[in-house]
């Protein structure tokens, strides 16, 4: 973690970035200034919030592929270090 | 029995000390229960063969982001294809982790699947109960136990990792514990 190049930063700390972002980040500004329960008491489904749902999705989205895609470059170019075992 | 970490996360040095029987003791607590769960969910779809698959990838993907990708599995031989590799992936899945056999690669074909189940329930329920679901849960259960290799601790990966063919190929390292 500590020998990480520009590519391997932007997959593992750009994709944990962008999956906090679409979970924490925009579900606390959506409880602060926006609908916090998207959901009404008769469980219908009320699509009034800051952040469109598929915003949300896309933004997870990429940061599971980013991260994804961190962990299979890892696996294609690098031999674990640790081989002593 | 207190294992030190030193290690570097965002350019800063961390240290935190770990219990090792603690984390060896969860490391198999997890890979067992999160196990079973898929090991069920493959052998229950076998149970009631056949399995189909259409109404989730051809019905239920279809709108959601991942319906473009998804939707092509919907039909002929690739529905076929998924039909069988849907409850046998699973299957496999749940033994791998139960076991501790090739951890890594079990794990990440975990997280894998619940990706789609994620997105994909998640999208036509409209994130009624918020986006933190139990399938997204799952897949980051998934990615712990691929990140820790669990596979070593009272697992057959314990000893696949000794042999002298995993020794000659250490880049098999990735998919075991």
């Amino acid at each position: 973690m500590s020998e990480l190049t520009t590519i391997e930063r932007i997959g593992l700390y750009g994709g944990g970035a962008l999956l906090l972002l679409g979970t924490v980040g925009m579900g606390l500004i959506e409880i602060l200034l926006g609908a916090p329960h998207p959901v009404s008491g008769e469980g219908q489904i009320v699509h009034e919030t800051l952040f469109s749902l598929s915003l949300r999705s896309y933004t997870i989205l990429l940061g599971l592929i980013l991260m994804a895609t961190y962990g299979i470059a890892n696996l294609a170019t690098k031999p674990p270090k640790d081989t002593s075992i | 029995m207190t294992e030190q970490i030193h290690t570097q996360l965002l350019g800063r040095d961390v240290s935190l000390n770990v219990s090792g029987p603690w984390l060896a003791y969860w490391l198999v607590i997890m890979r067992l229960a999160v196990g079973w769960w898929l090991l069920h969910a493959g052998l229950d779809k076998f149970a009631g063969w056949p399995f189909d698959a259409s109404w989730f990838i051809g019905g239920a993907a279809a709108g959601t982001s991942l319906g473009p990708f998804v939707t092509l599995f919907s039909d002929g031989i690739l529905l076929s294809f998924t039909n069988v590799m849907v409850p046998l992936g699973q299957t496999l899945i749940g033994l791998g982790l139960i076991v501790g056999a090739l951890t890594r690669l079990a794990a990440f074909f975990g997280a894998f699947l619940m990706t789609f189940f994620y997105f994909i329930n998640g999208e036509t329920g409209g994130w009624a109960h918020g986006v933190i679901t139990g399938d997204l849960l799952g897949l980051l259960i998934f990615a712990m136990i691929a990140t820790l290799g669990a596979g070593r601790v009272l697992g057959v990966d314990a000893y696949l990792v000794k042999t002298s063919f995993v020794k000659d190929h250490p880049r098999l390292r990735y998919f075991i514990g």
